[in-house]
C-alpha cells in the first residue's frame, strides 16, 4: 500500500481529528464566502425581522471582535481553531449573553439519550429479525410477520414522526405531543418519577427512528446470513451435529454481526440527520430543536456551535465504534493492520 | 508403512446400498451418485478415487447427510453399525453426528469459525454430544491429549484460526473429526490444499490417529500415489458409478476394471516415461447417461453387449469387487483376447 | 447386491422444489421487486403526466383558491365543508393541494435525480481510481471519504443555507451532492477491488488488456447492477436531504415542492388543527415514492448477488 498506509489505530484517530479538522474549517470559511459582511447582513435581517435588536451594537461589536474582521484571515483562522480547542464557542446571538457551549450543554444530553437508546433498539432489533429472517428453522408465521412489520423502511424519520406524532399524539392521544419532559417538572431531577416521564416522552420520537430504520438492519443482516451460510465452517457446524440455536448464534450471528458494526458507523451521519429532524417535529428538548431555534433567530453563532458540536459527536461515535470492533474480530488488532 | 492384518475385521460398520443423489437445474437433474453400494469394515481405511466431477465428494457428503441444496437424495439407504441414517429424525439425526460419522473437511483454510478460538470449537463438539462440563482441567487435558495426538503444540490452545499455518489447520480438523471417536471418519481431500510435504504430514498423522483410536476411515482424494500409502482399500469411481473396489495390493498390481487400468497406467514415474493413456473428463452428458455401462464411450473393450446391460458388480475376489462384463464368466474369452490386445497394440 | 430400493423423499434437500430451484435461472431482470418498485414510480409519474393535462396548476401559487378547504366529504375545524373543485382541498394561502401535489413532486424527484447523478459521476471516477489505480489515490480517497461519511450532511447544509438564505432547487441540488459522492466512491471502490481481484480479470491483465478497456469493458458491465442500487440509494438520501433542509425551512417558497408544503403546514400549526390533507398528502406522496424506491434497491441488490434471491 501506499505512504498513508497505517495501523488500525493510527488510521482511525487520523480519520477523528481529520473529521474535526474540515468540520471546523468548513464552519470557518462558509461565512466568508457569502458576499458582504455575515454579520452586518445577519444584523441587518435580524433587525429587518424583529424591528429592533436589542443591544445591536454590543452584538456586532462582540461578533467584530469574535472574527476579529480587521485581522488577516490565517489570524482569524488560527484564533477561531485555538478557541474551539480551548471549549470556547461563542456568544449566543439571540440570547446574548449565554454562550453557546452554555445552551450546547443543557441540549447534547438529551440528544444522546435519545440516539443511544433508539440505536440500542434498532440495531439489536434489527439484526435479530434479519437473522430470524434467514434463518432455517425460524417459523413461518414469523418469517410472514417481520417483512410486515418493515413496511416503514425508508421513509425519512421526520415524515414518520409527523404520521407518528398525528396518531399517537393527536387522534389517539395516549403519548405526549412535545418536550422530553412535562414542564410541571421545573427543572431534571434525580426521581423515578421524571425518569418515567422522560421515557413517556422519549418514547414516539424514538418510535419514529426506530420504525424506519431498523428495516435496513434486518435487510442488511439477512444478506450477510446468506453469505455466511455458504461458508466452509457452517458445513463443518453442520457436520458436527451442533445444536441448531448455538450454530444461529456462535456461527451465524457471531460472524454476520462483524460487518453490521462497520455499518453502523459508516450510518452514524444519516442517523444524526434523522434525529435533529425528529427533535423538531417532537419540540424535543435537544440539539434539532436547539439548532431550529436558532435557525429562526438567525443567531449564526448559536448555528456553527451546534453544529461543530454535533459532528463532533458523530466523529467520536464512529471513532468509539472503530475501536471497539478489534474487540470483537479477532482477525483485527489495535497494533497490528 | 506396515500392512494392517491380511484380510482386515469382517465386521461391516458402514453399509452403503443403492445410494443416488441428484443436483436439480433448469435443463433437468444432474446425475451425480448413480446407486452406489459398498461396504467399510471395521478399522479399515478406504480411498475414494475418481477424476474431479466423478461424485467422489458427493457420495461423501450423501453418506454424511450434508448434500446441499440444488442437490438431493433420491433413494438409498446408509446404515452405520445397524443404524439406518436416512430414517433418523432431525434430532436423532443430530445426536448421531460427529459420534456416528465425522467430517475432516475439504477446505480447511475456510472451515474454522474465524471468531472462535481453536479450543472452543473443539469444547462446542464434544459439549454438544456429551453435555455441558464444568470440570475445565479435564476439558483442557483432553483437548491437548488430542493436540499431542495430531502432532500440535499446546501453545495454539487459545488461537484463533487464522493465527495457524494451513497445516495446523488441517491438524486442528483431525482432532476435532476424531474428539468422540466416531465410528466413521470422511476425509475430504483433506490434503488437497497442501503443499506436497506438508501434504504427507498431515496424511499420516491421519493414518496414525486413525489406529491409535480405532475409527475407519473413508479417505477422498485424487492423487492415487499418496493414497496407495495409506489406505487398505481402493474405491474407482467414474461418472458417478463406482466401477471397482478392492485391496490395494490388488488394484495397482492387476487392475481388473478397464477405467481403473487406464488410471493405473496413467500414473507418472520417474522410471519410464508413461503416455496419457486416457484423456480428461467424462465425455457424455451427466443428464442423459449412456445406456448400458458408463464407460463404454471411452472403454477401449466396448462391443454391442455393453450398450445393452448395466454392468452389476461382480466378486471377483475376496473384498474385491468390479462393475465391468469382461469379468462375466460368460465372456471369458473375450475377457482374454481383449487384454492381449491391449498389452501388445 | 440386488435388494430393493428403499426410496427416500429427498430427506436433505428438505424443501427443495424443483420449481424453485429453476426460478433462479430465469432472467434476473424479472425480479418483482425491481419490477413493482419500478411499476410504481412509473404508475406516479403517469399521474402528473395527466394531471398536467387535466389540472390547472396555475392553482398551486398562492390566494388563487378558497383557503383552508378539506377535501370534499370532510369539514375543517371551522365547519367548512370541502368542495368538488379541490378534490385534495387548500391550505392557509389558498393554494389548491391537488395542484401542489401535480407541481410539487416532479420538483422533489428532480432535486433527488440531480444531486443523486453528480455524486454518482463523481463516486464512479473516484472509486474507479481509488479501487484501480491504489497507492496515494487510494489512500487519499479513502480518507476523504471516510471523513465526508462521518459528518452528518444536514448539519454543514443548514450552515450554508444559513448563509445564503432561501436558494433555487438547482442550488439546492448541487448543494447536496457535496455530500452525496462519499457513500458511491466507497461502495464502487470496494466492488471494483474484489472485482479486479478476480479472475477474469487477471486474466485480461496478464493478457495484456489496456486498463481502460479492463475498467470500461470487462469491470463496469458487470457493476451495473451494483451502480444501479447505489444510484437509487443516492437518489433516497438526497431527497431525505432535501425534505429535511425544505421542512426547516429553506426553500423556494412561491411553487412550493412537498417538503415545503410540509413546512406551511408545520408553521400553522395543520397538524393540531387536524388539517390532515395539508401535510398528510404530501407525506403520503413522499412515503410512496420512498417505498418505490426501497423496492428498485433491493431489486437491484438481488439482480446483483443471485444468492439474495433465496425464497425467504
Amino acid at each position: 500500500m501506499g505512504a498513508f498506509s497505517l495501523n488500525y489505530l493510527v488510521r482511525r484517530l487520523l480519520v477523528f481529528f481529520l473529521t474535526l479538522w474540515v468540520a471546523a474549517t468548513l464552519i470557518f470559511i462558509i461565512p466568508r464566502l457569502a458576499p458582504g459582511d455575515p454579520i452586518t447582513a445577519m444584523v441587518a435581517r435580524l433587525t429587518q425581522q424583529a424591528g429592533f435588536v436589542e443591544n445591536a451594537d454590543l452584538i456586532i461589536e462582540g461578533w467584530r471582535e469574535r472574527f476579529g474582521l480587521n485581522d488577516p484571515v490565517y489570524v482569524q483562522y488560527l484564533r477561531y481553531l485555538t478557541g474551539l480547542l480551548q471549549g470556547d464557542l461563542g456568544y449566543s446571538l439571540a440570547r446574548f449573553p449565554s454562550t453557546v457551549s452554555e445552551l450546547v450543554g443543557r441540549a447534547l444530553p438529551w440528544t444522546l439519550g435519545l440516539v443511544g437508546v433508539a440505536t440500542l433498539i434498532f440495531f439489536s432489533v434489527g439484526n435479530l429479525c434479519g437473522a430470524l429472517l434467514a434463518w432455517g428453522k425460524t417459523p413461518r408465521l414469523v418469517k410472514v410477520m417481520i417483512p410486515m412489520s418493515m413496511i416503514f423502511t425508508s421513509i425519512p424519520p421526520l415524515l414518520a414522526g409527523l404520521l407518528i406524532v398525528y396518531v399517537f399524539g393527536f387522534l389517539i392521544p395516549i403519548f405526549p405531543q412535545a418536550y422530553a419532559y412535562d414542564y410541571n417538572f421545573a427543572r431534571p431531577e434525580l426521581t423515578l418519577e421524571f425518569f418515567a416521564n422522560v421515557l413517556y416522552h422519549g418514547f414516539l420520537p424514538a418510535m419514529s427512528i426506530v420504525l424506519v430504520t431498523f428495516g435496513y438492519w434486518a435487510l442488511g443482516m439477512r444478506g450477510m446470513m446468506i453469505t455466511i451460510e455458504g461458508e466452509d465452517y457452517m458445513i463443518l457446524a453442520q457436520a458436527k451435529g451442533l445444536k441448531p440455536f448455538y450454530v444461529l448464534y456462535r456461527y451465524m450471528i457471531r460472524n454476520a454481526i462483524l460487518p453490521q458494526m462497520t455499518a453502523l458507523a459508516v450510518s452514524i451521519g444519516t442517523l444524526v440527520n434523522g434525529v435533529v429532524l425528529v427533535e423538531v417535529i417532537f419540540s424535543y428538548n435537544g440539539m434539532g430543536t436547539l439548532i431550529f431555534t436558532a435557525l429562526r433567530e438567525q443567531d449564526f453563532g448559536l448555528i456553527q456551535g451546534t453544529s461543530f458540536i454535533l459532528i463532533t459527536t458523530s466523529a467520536l461515535a464512529v471513532l468509539i465504534i472503530d475501536l471497539s470492533y478489534p474487540l470483537i474480530d479477532p482477525r483485527i488488532s489495535l497494533e497490528g493492520r | 508403512m506396515e500392512k494392517q492384518m491380511e484380510n482386515g475385521s469382517e465386521r461391516v460398520v458402514l453399509k452403503v446400498e443403492k445410494l443416488r443423489i441428484h443436483y436439480a437445474t433448469p435443463q433437468g437433474d444432474v446425475i451425480a451418485v448413480s446407486d452406489i453400494s459398498f461396504n467399510l469394515y471395521e478399522g479399515e481405511t478406504l480411498g475414494l478415487v475418481g477424476e474431479s466431477g466423478c461424485g467422489k465428494s458427493t457420495t461423501a457428503y450423501g453418506i454424511l447427510q450434508l448434500v446441499q441444496p440444488p442437490g438431493y437424495i433420491v433413494n438409498g439407504s446408509i446404515e452405520v453399525d445397524g443404524t439406518e441414517v436416512l430414517d433418523l429424525s432431525e434430532e436423532e439425526l443430530r445426536k448421531f453426528r460427529w459420534t456416528g460419522l465425522s467430517l475432516i473437511p475439504q477446505g480447511a483454510m475456510n472451515s474454522l469459525n474465524p471468531t472462535m478460538r481453536v479450543k472452543d470449537q473443539i469444547i462446542d463438539v464434544i459439549e454438544s454430544h456429551e453435555g455441558k462440563k464444568s470440570d475445565k482441567q479435564s476439558m483442557r487435558a483432553r483437548i491437548l491429549e488430542l493436540f499431542q495426538n495430531v502432532g500440535l503444540p499446546n501453545r495454539i490452545y487459545n488461537m484463533y484460526p487464522h493465527e495457524l499455518s494451513g497445516g495446523m489447520k488441517q491438524r486442528v480438523c483431525i482432532a476435532m473429526g476424531v474428539a468422540l471417536h466416531p465410528t466413521v471418519v470422511i476425509a475430504d481431500e483433506a490434503t488437497s490444499a497442501l503443499d506436497v510435504v506438508v501434504q504427507r504430514i498431515v496424511a499420516q498423522t491421519l493414518v496414525k490417529v486413525k489406529d491409535e483410536i480405532g475409527v475407519s476411515l473413508i479417505v477422498i482424494g485424487h492423487d492415487m500415489g499418496l493414497l496407495a500409502q495409506i489406505v487398505d482399500r481402493i474405491a474407482v469411481m467414474y461418472a458417478g458409478k463406482m466401477v471397482e473396489i478392492a485391496p490395494v495390493e490388488n488394484i495397482y498390481a492387476e487392475p481388473l476394471h478397464p477405467y481403473t487400468r487406464l488410471l493405473i497406467d496413467s500414473i507418472p514415474s520417474i522410471k519410464e516415461r508413461k503416455p496419457l493413456k486416457i484423456t480428461e473428463g467424462i465425455t457424455h452428458d451427466p443428464r442423459n447417461p449412456p445406456s448400458g455401462c458408463i464407460f463404454r464411450l471411452r472403454c477401449p473393450f466396448a462391443w454391442e453387449h455393453c450398450a445393452e446391460v448395466e454392468p452389476e458388480p461382480i466378486d471377483a475376489e475376496y473384498k474385491h469387487e468390479v462393475a465391468c462384463h469382461l469379468y462375466d464368466e460368460r465372456f471369458e474369452e473375450r475377457r482374454a483376447n481383449a487384454f492381449a490386445t491391449f498389452a501388445n497394440p | 447386491m440386488a435388494e430393493d430400493k428403499k426410496v427416500k423423499d429427498a430427506p436433505v434437500a428438505g424443501g427443495t422444489k424443483q420449481a424453485g430451484v429453476l426460478n433462479r435461472f430465469d432472467n434476473p431482470w424479472l425480479n418483482w421487486k425491481f419490477l413493482s418498485g419500478a411499476g410504481i414510480l412509473g404508475f406516479l409519474f403517469f399521474l402528473i403526466f395527466l394531471g398536467y393535462q387535466l389540472w390547472d396548476t396555475n392553482l398551486a401559487l398562492s390566494a388563487r383558491s378558497p383557503l383552508n378547504l378539506p377535501p370534499p366529504g370532510f369539514t375543517n375545524w371551522r365547519g367548512q365543508e370541502g368542495v368538488p373543485e379541490h378534490p385534495l382541498g387548500t391550505e392557509n394561502s389558498g393554494r389548491d393541494m391537488l395542484a401542489l401535489i401535480i407541481v410539487g413532486t416532479p420538483r422533489t424527484i428532480m432535486v433527488g435525480v440531480i444531486a443523486a447523478t453528480v455524486g454518482m459521476l463523481i463516486g464512479i471516477l473516484l472509486g474507479f481510481m481509488a479501487g484501480f489505480l491504489g497507492g496515494l489515490f487510494d489512500d487519499v480517497i479513502r480518507l476523504a471519504v471516510d471523513i465526508m461519511i462521518t459528518i452528518p450532511s444536514l448539519l454543514v447544509l443548514i450552515v450554508i443555507q444559513a448563509v445564503l438564505g432561501r436558494v433555487d432547487l438547482l442550488t439546492m441540488a448541487l448543494l447536496i451532492s457535496i455530500f452525496s459522492w462519499a457513500t458511491p466512491t466507497r461502495y464502487i471502490r470496494a466492488q471494483v477491488l474484489s472485482m479486479r481481484e478476480s479472475g477474469y480479470v487477471q486474466m485480461a491483465r496478464l493478457s495484456g488488456v489496456p486498463v481502460r478497456d479492463i475498467m470500461f469493458k470487462e469491470i463496469m458491465p458487470n457493476l451495473l447492477p451494483y451502480l444501479g442500487a447505489s444510484y437509487i440509494g443516492n437518489m433516497q438520501g438526497a431527497i431525505i436531504s432535501m425534505v429535511g433542509l425544505e421542512v426547516l425551512g429553506f426553500g423556494p417558497q412561491r411553487i412550493p415542492s412537498l417538503g415545503v408544503a410540509i413546512f406551511f403546514s408545520i408553521e400553522a400549526g395543520a397538524l393540531f388543527r387536524n388539517m390532515w390533507w395539508w401535510w398528510g398528502i404530501p407525506t403520503v406522496i413522499l412515503a410512496i415514492v420512498f417505498v418505490a424506491l426501497l423496492l428498485i434497491n433491493l431489486g437491484l441488490d438481488e439482480i446483483a448477488n443471485p444468492r439474495l434471491r433465496k425464497a425467504s
